[in-house]
């Protein structure tokens, strides 16, 4: 009933590189007898006529170690101690395996098209939300469970900066004093945070907080601030980064998506141009997320300490006039996209703010 | 098969120009890519193992030469080990690292030391697992040239300031290539050392030819800034092609086995053409299109690789059997040092 198979192709002695024709066949009947003819050697020297004549032999089923299929790459069936078979014609070898009854699924998923598509959008639908939900979760985790030891050898953040970026202080001391006069009760409500006040000339106006609790403010920075509860607000506002382990956090999601990437293409070289970008988007977009988290913190710690919620957007927008205006370098105007911003748009950060007074507000009325 | 025999009248062994031949398919690679990323992913990269031996399984055995494929050997079960191995390291690395800085530091000295031992195992377990027409590759250095080359040459070439740069990096390709064997005979390197000098004084040369008229420009006439940008950015990555093509060429073009010599005719415009292609279509799909991408390459480079073979490629025997771990190629990986 079922006919026999035949399959030509080359046979390897796996002692020498020298290929000679060859074909495997499976009789109809009896099943369990596989013949292999292979043709004398036709560019064979006289000495080696005895390796290069034509031969034959019977193997069974089980004296074949037949590779998976792959692709359409040739089959190749060992057997013996290091001889080879090679062949083509997968389709017959297939044929040849399903007589024995075992075929492999692989080759199935793979070829098949619906298979294939099932798997990408099961695919992006995994990495999306491992990268969306189970990355920052993972890392708050880990971030909170980790002993504050840790960042400690994360090396005192404040003296390479001070090497690099920043220069001493500025302001007139009288000033730096006011304004530690006016934090210290602040600083003395989370005694755990152990943050420190600092004073540097440099990156324009900004407030910036360094995983050794050291927040830094800069000249330009206290001279821009018209009110001190705006300063309260961006203060609060560098705390919730300490208060949420931002700096943390983010070494560890990206050393999370690395080792995805990884993980995934199971490729180090090829990976680095090709999801370079994507790789970036993402720290931008996790970045956005913690400032989101650092505003809110921010406003709800104004709000315990009955500070005016307006003070956070007015000093919001006249950070950002400022750096529309150009600050120091003369760049005003150009605008970065949102999705390439390391910051949310001061709009939906001024909106955050009024949404939680009209919360507030609510909830004492 | 582009096969073009060129016959001599006498009758010495002729020379025969044997292409190397990718026949992978992006579309064919992509389907068994992205099934080997879903059940890497639904086993919590248990799978990678086997992913990883399926990967290079497609990439060797679609790569012909004179009509034959190679193969690639390695058993999922043995990188599984060592992966295995290597990630408890690192785990253990890691946590003794910000628990005892001290013993971290120990350990990184340690490790520091183990790497070239590491990087030697690591080629002799890929050499060993290529096969070409059912013979195996080989490989085996000393710890001392492995040494040489990953630290002492690369520091040798930073301290001169890059005048010892080219020396560092023909060091590399030689001990890449004459300690590695096909069956029981040896490759051989004939580069020369000037050969090298030429390549990075090239890049030097156009270097500071355009880059110091470009920043005179910017000086006199500061509106032109964004062009000179669009000039630096052109200037790099042509500069990057040159180094990719003159350095893929003059590596194939002096490695030799027997009287078979090899010759690569890479090009800046057409490597461009393929780094383009794949950089574009990588990003607007968001990097599902790396499998594709990797094939678009080797396809390319292979096609420029020719074998100059003296008569038959028939008369090369098997070397010894021998075991070789995955531990050392999984450490490599785990660790990134690999090659």
């Amino acid at each position: 009933m079922s006919s026999s198979i035949k399959i030509t192709g080359h046979y390897l002695d796996g002692k020498s590189a020298k290929r000679r024709a060859a074909l495997l066949e499976l009789d109809p009947e009896p099943f369990h007898h596989i013949g292999l003819t292979i043709e004398a050697d036709v560019d064979s020297g006289e000495g080696t006529a005895l390796q290069g004549a034509a031969r034959s032999f019977t193997l069974s089923f089980d004296d074949l170690r037949i590779e998976s299929r792959l692709g359409n790459t040739p089959r190749e069936i060992g057997f013996g101690d290091e001889q080879l078979f090679v062949t083509d014609d997968n389709d017959a070898v297939d044929r040849l395996v399903a007589r024995f009854g075992t075929t492999g699924w692989l080759h199935l998923l793979e070829s098949k098209l619906s298979f294939v598509i099932l798997a990408v959008v099961l695919t992006v639908a995994l990495v999306g939300s491992f990268v969306h939900y189970g990355i920052p979760a993972g890392a708050k985790w880990a971030a909170e469970k980790l002993p504050v030891v840790t960042a400690e050898y994360l090396g005192d953040g404040l003296d390479i900066l001070d090497k690099t970026v920043f220069d001493p202080s500025e302001i007139a001391l009288s000033r730096q004093q006011e304004v530690r006069d006016l934090l210290e009760p602040y600083l003395q409500q989370y005694p755990e945070l152990d943050a420190k006040i600092n004073f540097r000339a440099g990156l324009e106006a900004n407030a910036l907080a360094l995983p050794t609790g050291d927040i830094v403010f800069t000249d330009e920075f206290i001279r821009l601030v018209k009110h001190d509860d705006e300063l309260v607000a961006v203060f609060f506002h560098e705390l919730g980064h300490l208060h949420h382990r931002h700096m943390m956090r983010r070494v560890l999601q990206d050393s999370m998506i690395t080792l995805l990437v990884i993980m995934v293409t199971g490729d180090v070289d090829t990976v680095d141009m090709v999801t370079g970008l994507p790789t970036l988007i993402l720290d931008l977009a996790y970045s956005r997320a913690f400032e989101v988290e650092a505003d809110a913190y921010a406003l709800e710690k104004m709000h315990e300490s009955g500070i005016e919620l307006e003070n956070f957007a007015v000093i919001m927008q006249r950070l950002e006039d400022y750096y529309y205006e150009g600050g120091d370098e003369g760049e005003g105007g150009f605008e970065i996209p949102a999705f390439l911003s390391t910051h949310p748009a001061t709009e939906e950060r001024v909106q955050l703010a009024q949404q939680l007074i009209e919360r507030y507000r609510r909830t004492t009325h | 098969m582009e096969d073009t025999t060129t016959t001599t009248p006498t009758n010495a062994p002729q020379v025969r120009q044997l292409g190397f031949e990718f026949r992978g398919d992006g579309t064919e690679y992509f389907k068994i890519w992205i099934v080997n990323v879903l059940l890497t992913i639904v086993t919590l990269g248990i799978y990678s193992a086997w992913a990883k031996v399926r990967n290079n399984r497609y990439f060797y055995s679609n790569l012909f030469l004179d009509g034959s494929n190679f193969r690639y050997l390695a058993d999922p079960m043995a990188i599984f080990k060592g992966r295995v191995i290597a990630i408890i390291a690192l785990i253990i690395y890691s946590i003794v690292f910000s628990v005892f800085p001290p013993l971290g530091i120990a350990l990184g000295i340690a490790l520091f030391f183990a790497i070239p031992y590491f990087v030697n195992k690591s080629l002799a377990f890929n050499h060993r697992m290529s096969a070409y027409k059912n013979i195996q590759f080989r490989f085996s250095a000393s710890y001392g040239e492995s040494f040489m080359v990953q630290y002492i040459w690369p520091l040798l070439g930073m301290l001169t300031l890059g005048i010892l740069m080219p020396l560092a990096l023909q060091k590399m390709h030689e001990y890449l290539v004459k300690n590695s064997s096909y069956g029981t005979t040896q490759f051989d390197y004939t580069a020369n050392t000037k050969d090298y000098f030429f390549i990075v004084l090239t890049v030097l040369g156009v270097g500071l030819m355009l880059g110091l008229p470009t920043w005179g420009l910017i000086a006199a006439v500061p509106d032109l800034a964004p062009l000179a940008f669009l000039i630096g950015v052109l200037v790099y990555f042509g500069i990057i092609l040159f180094v990719m093509s003159s350095l893929i060429n003059l590596f194939y073009s002096n490695v030799v086995i027997q009287e078979h010599g090899f010759s690569a005719k890479v090009t800046m415009a057409e490597l461009a053409a393929v780094l383009l292609a794949n950089a574009f279509f990588s990003v607007i799909t968001l990097g599902l299109y790396a499998p594709a991408a990797k094939v678009r390459m080797v396809r390319y480079i292979s096609s420029r690789i020719v074998m100059d073979a003296l008569g038959s490629l028939d008369d090369f025997s098997a070397a010894e059997k021998e075991n070789v771990s995955a531990l050392g190629e999984e450490f490599g990986e785990v660790f990134d040092f690999g090659l």
